[in-house]
C-alpha cells in the first residue's frame, strides 16, 4: 500500500506506513490509558481506527442513523471572527437554518460571566428576539474565567504573583476569594438569563484557571439548578485534566486536581448538571492517529460512566482537532468519526 | 564518578523541593572535588523532568511545581558560579548568547543549557528572560556571539523566535549569527518554518546542536 496521509497535531502534513499507522495508533491509547488510569482501546477498535486513517477519501462520515446532535459554542462570535459581518442574531440563524446546529448559544464577544454582569439588562432583549427567532434550544453561554478576579483585572492578590514568590498560602486564599465572587457572578448572569427564556446556561473553558475556576462552575451549577430544577446547565470543560493552580480545593469530598474527565463528570453529575462537556488537548508534536487513539479512549471511558448526556468538544487544539487557525476536513471528520462511531456520545 | 546514592540523592531532593538539602549536596560535591555538573546532569536534571512529567499529567501541582523549581535554580546558580571559577573549562572561542524570549518569564530550562554549555567549553552570555528582540540582536553584536540561542515556553511568545529571525534579516545580520530555538511548544517543524538553523529538544541536544552548527560553518 501506497503511504498513508495525515497531519500532525499541528496540522502539518505527514505520510505514514501502514506499521507506522498501526504503532501511533497504539501509542496514542496506550498513552491515555496510562495517564488516566483506565482501559487502552480493543484490537477491534484500534483495526476501526486503522480503516479510518486509511480511508483514501479527504473527507469521511458516520453511516445514515448514526448521527448525533451537533452544537456549537460562542458560533456567532466565530462567524464573525472570519469575516462575515452579522449581527449575533443572524448568525445563529445561519448556524441553525445554514450549518444544521442542533442547539445554539448566544454569548457575548467578551465571553466571561463577570463582565457581562454590568450588561446583562442589554443582553436579555438580544436573547428574547434570538429565541423568536430561531427554534433551537438556545444557551446563553460564558466562561468563568477566574483570571478576573485577581489583580490587575479584579480586587484579590494575583495568584501567578504570590506563587513564584513563595507566598503560597495567600495565593490559595486568593483563589478561594475568586470562588466566591465568581460563583455570585455566574448565578446573577444565569439567572437573569434563564428569566428572559434561555433554554439553558453554558458555563464553558472551566477549568482553564485551574481548580479553583472548576469549583466556581459547580457550585454556581448546584444554586442555578436549585433556583430553576427544570433548566439545563452543561458544564463545559477547558483542558483534560483540572489543573491544581490551588491544588487543595474539594467538592463534596473529592479533591478537584489532577481528576481527568471519567471523574470530571461524576462530580458534575453530582452538582446538578445537565450536559458535560469533557476535553482532550491535542498534542501537537504527535501524529493525528495517535491524537484520535487518545481522544477516543479518553472519552470512551467518560461514556462507560456517564449518567447524563456528554457532547465532546472537537475544536481546534482539542477532541484530536489540529492546532492551526483553519483546522483541514479531512482530520476533522476523522476524529468526529472515530469519536461517534467508538464512544457512546450523545453530542459533540 | 559520583557515587549513585548521591545521584539518587539529588533526584529526590528536587521531588521533595527541599531547597536547603539541595544547596547542601551540592556544596558538598563542589568542596570534594567532585564534577558539579555530573551531579546536575544525572541527578538534578532526571529529578526536575519528573516533577515536570507528574505536573503535565496531573499527579502533582503548582505549589509543589514551584518549590521544586525554586530548588532547582538554587542548584543550578550554585554549579554554574562553580563552572564560572573554572576557567579552565572555557578554553573554547564560540560564544552563545541565551535568552527568553520578550513575554515569556521561564527560564529554569534555559539556566540548564547554560550549566552545559558552559560545561562545553562555550563561552555564554546570558541576558535572561523576558528580553526585547532588539537587545538580543544588540547584544549578540556587542559580544560578537557566534550563536543566539531564545528559548519560549508558551505558543503565545513563540513568534517572538519568528520576529527574530525577520529582524536578523531585515539588519542584513541573519548570515553573521547561527540561530537556536527550543522550548516546551517549539518543534522542529516550526524551527524549519521560521528560518531558524537548528530546534534543540533539551539541554544536552543544544550542546550537540552548537557543535553541529560549528561545524557546517
Amino acid at each position: 500500500m501506497e503511504k498513508i496521509f495525515t497531519r500532525f497535531g499541528d496540522g502539518t502534513p505527514t505520510e505514514m506506513s501502514e506499521s507506522e499507522l498501526r504503532a501511533d495508533l497504539e501509542a496514542g491509547t496506550e498513552d491515555a490509558a496510562d495517564r488516566g488510569k483506565i482501559p487502552p482501546l480493543t484490537e477491534d477498535e484500534l483495526n476501526h481506527l486503522f480503516d479510518i486513517f486509511s480511508s483514501p477519501y479527504k473527507f469521511i462520515s458516520v453511516e445514515p442513523g448514526q448521527e448525533i446532535v451537533l452544537t456549537y459554542d460562542g458560533a456567532h462570535v466565530k462567524i464573525r471572527r472570519h469575516g462575515l459581518n452579522v449581527e449575533r442574531i443572524q448568525g445563529l440563524q445561519i448556524y441553525e437554518k445554514v450549518m444544521g446546529a442542533d442547539t445554539l448559544e448566544l454569548c457575548h464577544v467578551d465571553y466571561s460571566f463577570k463582565p457581562i454582569k454590568p450588561i446583562v439588562t442589554f443582553e436579555q432583549p438580544v436573547m428574547e428576539q434570538a429565541l423568536l427567532t430561531t427554534h433551537a434550544p438556545m444557551f446563553y453561554g460564558a466562561m468563568p474565567n477566574l483570571g478576573l478576579y485577581s489583580q490587575p483585572d479584579g480586587p484579590f492578590p494575583n495568584p501567578a504573583e504570590l506563587m513564584p514568590a513563595g507566598k503560597i498560602e495567600e495565593a490559595q486564599a486568593s483563589h478561594e476569594l475568586a470562588v466566591k465572587e465568581a460563583v455570585r457572578d455566574i448565578v446573577f448572569v444565569g439567572s437573569c438569563m434563564i428569566e428572559c427564556g434561555a433554554d439553558g446556561i453554558n458555563i464553558d473553558s472551566t477549568g482553564a484557571a485551574g481548580d479553583a475556576d472548576f469549583l466556581a462552575a459547580l457550585l454556581a451549577t448546584q444554586q442555578l439548578k436549585e433556583k430553576y430544577p427544570h433548566t439545563c446547565v452543561e458544564i463545559g470543560m477547558a483542558g483534560e485534566f483540572i489543573l491544581g493552580m490551588h491544588a487543595g480545593l474539594e467538592f463534596e469530598g473529592t479533591r478537584l486536581a489532577g481528576l481527568y474527565p471519567h471523574d470530571q463528570v461524576k462530580l458534575v453529575e453530582k452538582a446538578g448538571g445537565t450536559i458535560y462537556g469533557p476535553v482532550v488537548n491535542t498534542n501537537t508534536t504527535e501524529s493525528t492517529p495517535w491524537n484520535v487513539a487518545r481522544v477516543v479512549t479518553f472519552t470512551k471511558a467518560v461514556g462507560e460512566v456517564a449518567k447524563i448526556p456528554i457532547h465532546p468538544n472537537m475544536g481546534m487544539g482539542v477532541g484530536a482537532v489540529p492546532t492551526c487557525d483553519h483546522p483541514p476536513i479531512d482530520t476533522v471528520s476523522r476524529a468526529s468519526k472515530a469519536m461517534v462511531e467508538i464512544c457512546r456520545l450523545d453530542g459533540l | 564518578m559520583l557515587d549513585e546514592k548521591i545521584i539518587e540523592e539529588a533526584k529526590q531532593l528536587i521531588l521533595q523541593q527541599n531547597k536547603e538539602e539541595a544547596a547542601k549536596l551540592t556544596q558538598k560535591v563542589i568542596s570534594e572535588g567532585t564534577d558539579p555538573l555530573e551531579l546536575l546532569k544525572e541527578g538534578f536534571i532526571p529529578g526536575i523532568n519528573h516533577v515536570g512529567d507528574l505536573f503535565g499529567r496531573g499527579q502533582l501541582f503548582l505549589p509543589e511545581l514551584i518549590k521544586a523549581a525554586a530548588t532547582m535554580k538554587t542548584v543550578t546558580d550554585i554549579v554554574n558560579e562553580a563552572i564560572a571559577d573554572d576557567s579552565e573549562k572555557q578554553q573554547s572561542q564560540t560564544t552563545v548568547l541565551i535568552a527568553t524570549v520578550k513575554g515569556d518569564v521561564h527560564d529554569i530550562g534555559k539556566a540548564i543549557v547554560v550549566s552545559l554549555m558552559r560545561a562545553n567549553g562555550f563561552v555564554v552570555h546570558d541576558l535572561g528572560r523576558d528580553v526585547e528582540t532588539d537587545k538580543i540582536i544588540e547584544e549578540a553584536q556587542n559580544v560578537n556571539a557566534d550563536i543566539i540561542g531564545t528559548s519560549a515556553l508558551l505558543t503565545t511568545t513563540m513568534p517572538r523566535q519568528k520576529e527574530i529571525e525577520e529582524a536578523l534579516k531585515s539588519a542584513g545580520l541573519r548570515d553573521r549569527f547561527k540561530t537556536i530555538v527550543g522550548g516546551a511548544p517549539v518543534t522542529p517543524r516550526w524551527a524549519a518554518r521560521i528560518g531558524a538553523d537548528a530546534y534543540a529538544e533539551d539541554a544536552q541536544d543544544g550542546v550537540l546542536k552548537v557543535k553541529e552548527l560549528l561545524a557546517q560553518s
